[in-house]
């Protein structure tokens, strides 16, 4: 659950990127956040996993309270999420089980239990074969399948993606939009997607928020 | 490769740092040893009036013990050449003498002190410190030791200096892996886990190499130490204790520097 009331953000203070946004997505939705370059997108969505601190109203994630930073209750909202970034953002030196399991690791589950969900998880993204080696040896839509295990890995109740597809091809912006799909269908995870490409056949109930001139809307 | 490198990186002020303890716990060593040897053999002479009062301590300086010194020992050293008139009369006259034996060998700065001290007291005639019989060579070491002290608090400062800018680099270049583990929920503490291993392996391996350099100092001790202060040292030098020391100092210098700069990171 995340629910925005009067939410104000803004970088620099001078200028709000977000004013006064008030939403609700509830359990188990799919939610895209759209709009053009620039309108914060990226922006409301940083706010939702406490990358930014919030200038004004109220933000709920989880029954987690982020008006005010507080590190320790970041870190615990932290491992009730799930982050898929554009450019994947995987550890290079770690091998593909190892990135997958950093979430695992954090959660201090045992090594057997972790590495049994890694198997799991590499089988549901296809990259069972892959498991030893490093994300500079994989393709793009690869490292973002690799991306999408690690952030189903702990079994959160949100997924929160930021231009998953961004950097891929047709092909592989389907496998990640079918995983997402079951991840939400499947799994009853709650996904927020910020994109600016809603795939057109996805085969689910979805809403969409749209961002204009830093006011978010939800649109038909 | 990187991590070795890392591994180096640490492990070379550390060494350094411990090699100048190792060197200061010697001269330390030698000093004590020294000490302890010719307080046993150093007393204070005093004569007085009448018969002496205890003291408690002098200068600081716990008083071991005082003995008094047989009158008539002195007597019969000198009685064959005197009649049994200046005989009856040197009894009468002869003043106290006593010996002062100390708990610690005093520098000359308190020897003075301690003079000053003895000279406030009404029926003392006469105090003999002997300070020319050891004062020379234990300045001396004292004076070794003293700058071995400052030469082992400069390489400190900069081991210290050495190892937070290590730190530093070893943030700055894993800045990326640090903000994807914080993304995941994991503590700065928890993403800083391979640098407190090598910290931990650094400081092991530096007081390995510290004490074994200790060790083989200790025991061709004889090769560095002139015999004239040699013959004033113990044939063995007990050792468990500075081991002790130097392990304890290995893993405390970069721990502190660690967290130290961990606060710093977490309050930016």
């Amino acid at each position: 659950m995340i629910l925005a009331k009067n939410l104000t953000l803004s970088y620099d203070k001078r200028k709000n990127i977000i004013e006064n946004a008030n939403f609700l997505i509830k359990e188990r939705e799919f939610i895209f956040i759209s709009g053009s370059s620039g309108s914060g997108k990226s922006t409301l969505l940083k706010s939702f996993y406490g990358d930014l601190s919030i200038n004004n109203g109220n933000l709920f994630v989880n029954k987690h309270d982020l008006t005010k930073k507080d590190d320790s209750k970041l870190l615990s909202l932290r491992k009730d999420l799930g982050i898929v970034f554009q450019d994947y953002k995987l550890i290079q030196d770690y091998t593909i089980e190892e990135n997958i399991m950093l979430p695992l690791k954090v959660h201090n589950y045992a090594d057997d239990v972790s590495r049994a969900q890694v198997k799991k998880l590499l089988k549901h993204v296809k990259l069972s074969h892959k498991i030893g080696a490093y994300p500079a040896e994989l393709s793009g839509g690869e490292q973002q399948r690799v991306a999408v295990a690690r952030a189903l890995a702990h079994n959160p109740s949100v997924i929160l993606a930021d231009e998953p597809t961004g950097n891929l091809d047709d092909y592989s912006s389907d496998m990640i939009w079918t995983l997402l799909k079951n991840a939400n269908e499947h799994l009853g995870i709650t996904i927020v997607v910020v994109t600016h490409r809603i795939p057109t056949d996805l085969g689910i109930k979805y809403r969409r928020f749209n961002i204009e001139e830093g006011v978010v809307y939800e649109a038909s | 490769m990187k991590l070795l490198k890392s591994f180096f990186s640490f492990s070379l002020p550390l060494v350094v740092m411990l090699f100048m303890f190792s060197i200061y716990l010697i001269v330390t060593k030698v000093v004590n040893n020294y000490k302890e040897n010719i307080i046993n053999d150093y007393a204070i002479v005093i004569i007085t009036n009448t018969p002496f009062s205890s003291i408690d301590s002098l200068a600081g300086i716990k008083v071991k013990d005082i003995e008094p010194l047989s009158r008539e020992k002195i007597i019969k050293n000198v009685q064959q050449n005197l009649s049994d008139t200046s005989i009856s009369l040197l009894q009468k006259k002869l003043p106290y003498f006593y010996k002062i034996y100390l708990a610690e060998f005093p520098t000359t700065l308190k020897l003075e002190k301690i003079r000053k001290e003895l000279m406030t007291i009404s029926n003392i005639k006469k105090i003999e410190t002997f300070s020319n019989d050891h004062n020379k060579l234990y300045s001396l070491l004292i004076l070794v030791q003293n700058i071995i002290f400052i030469l082992f608090g400069a390489v400190l400062l900069l081991s210290i200096l050495l190892l937070s800018k290590q730190i530093k680099i070893w943030f700055f270049e894993h800045n990326e892996r640090i903000s994807i583990i914080q993304l995941h929920g994991g503590s700065l503490l928890y993403s800083s886990k391979p640098i407190i291993k090598v910290i931990l392996g650094s400081a092991f391996f530096s007081s390995i190499l510290a004490s074994s350099m200790l060790v083989v100092v200790i025991s061709n001790i004889h090769m560095i130490i002139e015999p004239e202060i040699m013959s004033l040292i113990p044939t063995v030098l007990s050792m468990e204790m500075e081991i002790m020391k130097i392990f304890v100092l290995s893993v405390i210098i970069p721990s502190i520097t660690f967290f130290g700069l961990l606060v710093k990171y977490k309050l930016k």
